[in-house]
């Protein structure tokens, strides 16, 4: 009897956690700010000079990203005159923090050593320049891979940042 | 043998060495240059292999699927790997080893040489792009070389391309 009452008293608890756990998810859910567009400005790396390929790399990947899961409907360039007309759009200014310049090679042969891994300071304003949200995030490639996965790997998260965050549904 | 047997020897053999070397950097700024453009270029996927070249005011890449101009007045840089090393310096070169494509000096130590162009270019709605190609080493500078010939601004200009943009800022001078 009492093996059954412990049982039973553990399915209950179970339960109960498993239940609360969505609603408490809800409630920690940041609230999501309206945005229907997002203008990705080019990458600044003014403090730290970066080769002209790996800052396009970053933004391609970036752009790319944010079209496909950033959740806007529109996502603008840098520069694009059609941006001015979008309602609620936010601006995405982003200029390199600090990296750490790791080896392919050592990728390679330890699979452990030579992570290469880029820090960059998001900051989402809306049209007038009111800031609305500012993260540092980090690009990394730590086991296979050229550096190229380093700025795909920032583009995805900084991606996953704008949609936690940005909301394009009225 | 006299001094002057001697040096005219020399300079025959510098010749006939250097020769065949000249006629291949020349072969490849005539034609289309084999490229792989990775990203960034309008209409064409990701990582996708072709040729690239600059005929008729344009910036042309051609692949067995797919190709794609870009107008070389809207080119507003064209930076090569070699460029970018110059550009990052020797005060922070360790930088460089974090460039993509194994373009800094550690990792293209062991990895396949190659040369990368970027191209920087606005669209019609004034859009920023950048495009990045890899291709086999000394062609990125031919074609940077072109490109500024026909009219692409860069920012960055080698020794090379600041002689083609001279000549063809001297030509102009003379049209006008």
């Amino acid at each position: 009897m009492t093996r059954l009452l412990s049982t039973s008293t553990c399915l209950v608890v179970a339960l109960l956690a498993l239940t609360s756990r969505p609603l408490l998810a809800r409630e920690h859910e940041p609230t999501r700010i309206r945005a229907s567009a997002i203008q990705v400005e080019m990458i600044q790396s003014d403090e730290i000079k970066l080769p002209a390929e790996f800052r396009v790399a970053l933004y391609e990947n970036l752009v790319r990203q944010l079209e496909k899961q950033g959740g806007f409907q529109h996502v603008y360039r840098d520069g694009d005159r059609d941006a001015k007309s979008a309602p609620d759009l936010v601006v995405l200014y982003s200029s390199v923090r600090g990296f750490n310049a790791g080896s392919e090679r050592a990728r390679q042969v330890t699979t452990v050593f030579g992570a290469t891994s880029i820090t960059i300071h998001c900051r989402f304003t809306n049209a007038d320049g009111k800031l609305l949200l500012e993260r540092d995030v980090k690009g990394k490639v730590r086991l296979f891979g050229g550096n190229l996965k380093a700025t795909y790997d920032f583009a995805k998260k900084a991606a996953h940042v704008a949609r936690q965050n940005f909301s394009s549904a009225t | 043998m006299t001094l002057r047997t001697r040096t005219m020897t020399t300079a025959a053999v510098v010749v006939l060495v250097c020769l065949p070397a000249a006629v291949a950097k020349a072969r490849l700024t005539s034609g289309p240059v084999r490229a792989n453009a990775l990203m960034g270029l309008t209409g064409i996927k990701q990582n996708t292999k072709g040729t690239l070249s600059v005929e008729h005011g344009n910036l042309h890449f051609a692949s067995a699927k797919a190709s794609a101009d870009v107008k070389t007045t809207a080119i507003k840089d064209v930076v090569t790997g070699e460029d970018s090393e110059i550009a990052v310096g020797d005060k922070v070169h360790m930088i460089s080893m974090a460039a993509p494509y194994g373009g800094g000096r550690f990792l293209s130590l062991f990895r396949k040489k190659i040369d990368t162009l970027t191209v920087e270019y606005r669209d019609a709605d004034g859009g920023f792009h950048g495009a990045i190609f890899t291709m086999p080493v000394g062609a990125a500078d031919m074609i940077k070389r072109e490109l500024v010939a026909e009219g692409a601004h860069s920012g960055t200009i080698g020794p090379n391309t600041a002689a083609a943009r001279s000549n063809n800022y001297q030509g102009k001078g003379q049209t006008q």
